[in-house]
């Protein structure tokens, strides 16, 4: 299937700082397609371009195959990082004049607010709303008509916990629908829970991109204790399946093959009379993955 | 076409700001232009006043142009807002993420500049009939000097253009107002005593931005003076023809900076 964007080659200085250095990736149909990399990366600067208000230096991207851009924009809701709306005017009417640049879901309006929750508030100008109101609006204003694609930078930026909360269900909600999601986030923990596919931005490099599960994947660490460290030693460095053997205070670090478990490790030193006293499986924190892959 | 201007529309429908300038607009035109007629503005002593208040056809439409190009102030201060407004507001970028080319959001303002010229000139149209026919008491010579009112329409063109430019480069409402009158009220008329002083005969100053356009309407005494001392006439053409062309150049400038600019 045609992914829904693919970028080429994108290229963007500002002044004598590159921004982002020939950016390449598809994201494929239906997926939630994280951006993920620290402050300054360039980040909201590729979003920036792919929505046509940043001017990349080279480079090109298409969206669905290759449909004109103005088009394709019709069909993508966007939430960059602040909502941008005419302050003397309803939510209701700044939803009219979204849907009437978009030629379509000026019927949708309703919808959309009881979704956010403004529904109450449609009426009242967009200078009178709280900062959360009119972040809410901006998502009412992204869903109208029932986009293919959803553009979120930091969705979760200035949230407070039940918020962020709620924003993470919502995407999960929305791409559960088939909508897919194109989100910005320099949190690891928010693209590693809620992406299914991410690319990597450091500096304005592409690092990695692919399934969060390839991309991400993080090698598991056990520890091993016994009476008898020296013969513990001896009898693992005969077991297959293991790389490497480090021996780090009054324990023994083992890296595995993917395949092995717990259970196998401790399975194999009793039948070679040794008992384990302490057999511990550590996952590699993902923010030591992460702080490896963009140092 | 229409549905670009229907979305302007609907932006300003319900803008106030929009609607007191305006407002202003369609007020003070007809009242200055009656307290001219009826002395109580007026500048000299003694009998003699130098604010001609000859209204009949065809002065009307000196006297009406040349007085409707003071208010056309307003009418630039409101595109300088609206357009600045949509920098401070970030609504440029929202109205292109929504789906608009950026030539479509810049078009969209060029046409609504483009009917607020020609209601303008609609208006002074009008007002110059109501006070021509006053004083006439005939509508018989009506057409007479009706070339000032699409002189008025040029210099309105002109104005609002340029503010239009003032507002896009400078984008922040404040600053682009203040440049804006600085440049027509001070800057302008300096720049045009320098380069006509020192270009003699050729007067090269009336062919600054905004100048050409004001050289169409010229103060009703000064036309009078001109025709009194036969002085040769003015280059019309070549005042109507600049205008135009500053307008061209007005529009390939925005559209160039909104092209390549990052929004």
């Amino acid at each position: 299937m045609e992914p829904v964007l693919s970028v080429q080659n994108i290229s963007k200085n500002y002044s004598q700082v590159q921004a982002l250095k020939n950016v390449s990736f598809d994201v494929p149909v239906g997926s939630v397609f994280g951006i993920l990399g620290p402050n300054g990366s360039g980040k909201t600067t590729l979003l920036g371009i792919i929505l046509d208000i940043i001017v990349p230096l080279g480079g090109h991207y298409s969206w669905f195959g290759g449909m004109d851009a103005v088009q394709a924009r019709r069909q993508i809701g966007s939430l960059l990082e602040t909502p941008n709306f005419y302050h003397y005017m309803s939510a209701f009417d700044n939803l009219g004049i979204s849907a009437s640049i978009k030629q379509h879901g000026i019927d949708d309006r309703i919808r959309v607010l009881e979704k956010t929750g403004l529904l109450q508030r449609k009426d009242s100008k967009f200078q009178t709303y709280s900062l959360g109101m009119k972040q809410r609006l901006a998502i009412a204003a992204a869903l109208l008509g029932g986009p293919r694609v959803l553009v979120f930078d930091e969705p979760t930026n200035g949230l407070d916990p039940s918020g962020i909360a709620e924003m993470r269900e919502l995407i999960r909600m929305l791409n559960s629908e088939g909508i897919t999601i194109i989100m910005a986030s320099h949190l690891l923990d928010e693209v590693e829970k809620v992406c299914t596919h991410v690319a990597i931005l450091k500096k304005g490099e592409l690092l990695l991109h692919g399934p969060v599960d390839n991309v991400l994947r993080s090698d598991d660490i056990l520890e091993v204790k016994a009476a008898d460290m020296d013969a513990l030693q001896n009898v693992l460095r005969s077991m297959n399946g293991i790389n490497s053997i480090q021996h780090v205070n009054d324990l023994l670090l083992l890296k595995c093959v993917a395949e092995m478990k717990a259970s196998d490790i401790n399975r194999y030193c009793m039948d070679k009379g040794i008992v384990l006293s302490h057999l511990v499986l550590k996952k590699k924190s993902l923010e030591t993955r992460f702080m490896e892959l963009t140092n | 076409m229409t549905s670009l201007l229907a979305i302007e529309w609907l932006k300003l429908k319900r803008y106030k700001t929009c609607w007191i300038l305006i407002s202003f607009f369609i007020v003070l035109l007809p009242l200055w232009n009656y307290c001219i007629i009826e002395g109580m503005i007026n500048m000299g002593a003694k009998g003699v006043n130098i604010f001609n208040p000859s209204y009949s056809f065809p002065a009307v439409w000196s006297n009406v142009g040349f007085w409707a190009t003071l208010f056309v102030v307003l009418l630039s201060i409101l595109v300088i807002i609206i357009t600045t407004n949509e920098f401070t507001f970030r609504t440029h970028r929202q109205n292109v993420i929504d789906g608009w080319s950026r030539l479509q959001f810049f078009h969209a303002k060029v046409l609504l500049l483009i009917m607020l010229s020609l209601a303008a000139t609609l208006y002074v149209f009008i007002v110059g009939a109501i006070f021509g026919y006053a004083n006439s008491g005939s509508f018989n010579a009506m057409f007479n000097g009706t070339e000032k009112v699409f002189y008025f329409f040029l210099f309105t063109i002109n104005y609002l253009s340029f503010a239009l430019l003032a507002g896009i480069l400078i984008r922040r409402s404040g600053l682009s107002i203040g440049m804006f009158l600085l440049y027509i009220f001070v800057i302008k008329n300096i720049l045009t005593g320098i380069l006509n002083y020192t270009s003699h005969d050729w007067n090269i100053g009336n062919y600054l931005p905004l100048q050409s356009g004001s050289e169409l309407l010229p103060f009703p005494l000064f036309e009078m003076a001109r025709a009194m001392i036969k002085q040769g006439p003015q280059p019309i053409a070549s005042y109507v023809i600049a205008s135009i062309a500053w307008a061209i150049i007005y529009y390939f400038t925005c559209r160039s900076i909104l092209l390549k600019r990052d929004w």
